[in-house]
């Protein structure tokens, strides 16, 4: 990738990295904590990580160090609260032309249903969930940032599904 | 499980519409098919990149950039020549108002204008308009005092002893939010929250939260009570509390840019009441209906006068 080729310690490198992981980050930081502000906070220092440890930092794995460095905090820092996520979009699912009250009023309980299974979810497995889902990355690119196998990736996948689905059929 | 394997494949967008169909019999597959639909439309926060980047660069890695040793601030140097360019206007459009003469650091604003500031301790000062605040860099560190003429919000952060200095009264705290307003005539602290000692030329005070002090010219001090949580010109207002008329002429001229002039008005009558800061016809009449008086406007010049008969 262009964005990674010379030393992150320029810097017209380092702002271009920073360009470059900034929305990736702050989605990542916001599954974790679901703050704005303190997600904010939160990439902000580690992207001050990343500048002071530049001459140490391989640029190839700059990306991986600066998600590893947000993942940290949160192990050591952040309190958790519960992540609960809005939804952006109000499209009803499938049939749009459908006005029956009752649907809509089934549709709403149905997302309502998701955000609280989700926000019960494991941390591990909602942000593997939520990297799926909302940014729509391939489990491959998921392991590569999270450094961990792709194996691992299916399988939090895999269980975090099997969580939704049985909270929200109530099983 | 294949069934299983499928699903991920699935929600990994791997699988072919004919595999999709096969696999709408198996149970469960509704529920997943609403959970695809719907994941997809959470909302992240969208970060804007210019303005994170100006944030990082002002508030983080300053701080990491002062803690650090000269290394970094020879990285500094190698800013390319974009970012030299960018820098110097962001300088200049955001720190018009910041000089440097030795050490200090003076902050000031002009008429009809307000200001706010963060010193390197956290806390944060409000200027009203026509206003100056100065600290001294330096010893900032060690002490925390400031010098203030004009009028200005302090929301002081928990620490060491703060202090206010002003030509002749000075104001003490260690953590808490008070109004200075300092003028020539005319001295007022109001104490926000905690605790503010007030110290004069002929003696102190101290104040506890909604008290406030106030003191004109050649007159003794007093202390009265307030309601507010704020001053009100943060609110875009001036209210007033038996002032003398002159003293709010003044802030009126300071809010609004204006002269004011009198003719046949007695100036030291005192008034109470409130003026906005965004409309000047109804702040002047704010001030002159109550005290009976009238006023005409040329220009950037506002007469108050009294009709004779009245």
């Amino acid at each position: 990738m262009q964005s990674e080729h010379g030393s992150l310690c320029d810097e017209s490198s380092f702002n271009n990295f920073y360009a470059t992981y900034l929305q990736a980050a702050s989605n990542f930081a916001f599954y974790k904590s679901g703050d704005k502000a303190s997600a904010m906070d939160i990439i902000q220092e580690a992207f001050v990580k990343v500048w002071e440890n530049c001459a140490k930092i391989d640029p190839s794995k700059a990306k991986t160090y600066l998600f590893t460095t947000i993942n940290n905090t949160f192990l050591n820092v952040v309190k958790h609260q519960k992540v609960v996520l809005n939804y952006e979009k109000t499209a009803s699912y499938m049939d749009r032309t459908n006005q029956d009250p009752a649907y809509i009023m089934e549709e709403n309980e149905f997302k309502q249903k998701l955000q609280n299974a989700i926000a019960d979810l494991d941390d591990k497995e909602r942000e593997v969930f939520l990297l799926s889902r909302v940014e729509g990355k391939k489990y491959r690119e998921i392991a590569e940032l999270l450094d961990i196998s792709q194996k691992t990736v299916e399988k939090r996948m895999s269980l975090a599904l099997k969580k939704l689905r049985a909270k929200i059929e109530g099983l | 499980m294949d069934k299983e394997k499928d699903i991920l494949k699935w929600f990994n967008g791997e699988l072919s519409d004919e595999e999709i169909k096969n696999l709408q019999a198996s149970e469960g597959f509704d529920t997943f098919e609403k959970i695809r639909f719907y994941s997809e439309q959470f909302d992240v926060p969208k970060r804007d990149v210019a303005a994170s980047l100006e944030d990082f660069k002002q508030n983080y890695r300053s701080k990491a950039t002062k803690e650090k040793t000269p290394e970094t601030k020879i990285r500094k140097l190698n800013l390319s020549m974009f970012y030299k360019v960018a820098a110097a206007v962001v300088l200049l459009a955001t720190l018009s108002y910041f000089m440097f003469s030795n050490n200090m650091y003076t902050l000031e604003t002009s008429v009809a204008q307000n200001k706010q500031i963060s010193l390197p301790d956290g806390s944060e000062v409000t200027l009203n308009a026509g206003s100056k605040l100065a600290y001294n860099k330096n010893s900032w560190k060690n002490e925390r005092n400031l010098e203030l003429e004009g009028e200005a919000f302090f929301k002081v952060a928990k620490g060491e002893k703060f202090t206010v200095q002003m030509d002749e009264e000075s104001v003490q705290v260690l953590g808490t939010q008070f109004n200075i307003k300092d003028r020539e005539n005319y001295f007022d602290v109001q104490c926000f929250e905690g605790k503010v000692r007030v110290t004069f030329t002929n003696g102190e005070t101290i104040l506890t939260k909604g008290k406030a002090f106030r003191m004109l010219k050649g007159k003794k001090g007093y202390v009265y009570d307030i309601v507010d949580e704020k001053p009100s010109w943060m609110q875009q207002e001036s209210s007033f509390n038996e002032v003398p008329l002159s003293e709010v002429i003044e802030e009126l001229e300071r809010q609004y840019d204006i002269k004011i002039k009198t003719e046949n008005v007695n100036v030291s009558q005192l008034y109470t009441g409130t003026f906005t800061h965004t409309n000047k016809e109804l702040a002047l009449q704010s001030v002159a209906i109550p005290l009976r008086m009238e006023y005409k406007i040329n220009e950037n010049e506002v007469i108050f006068y009294h009709n004779g008969d009245k």
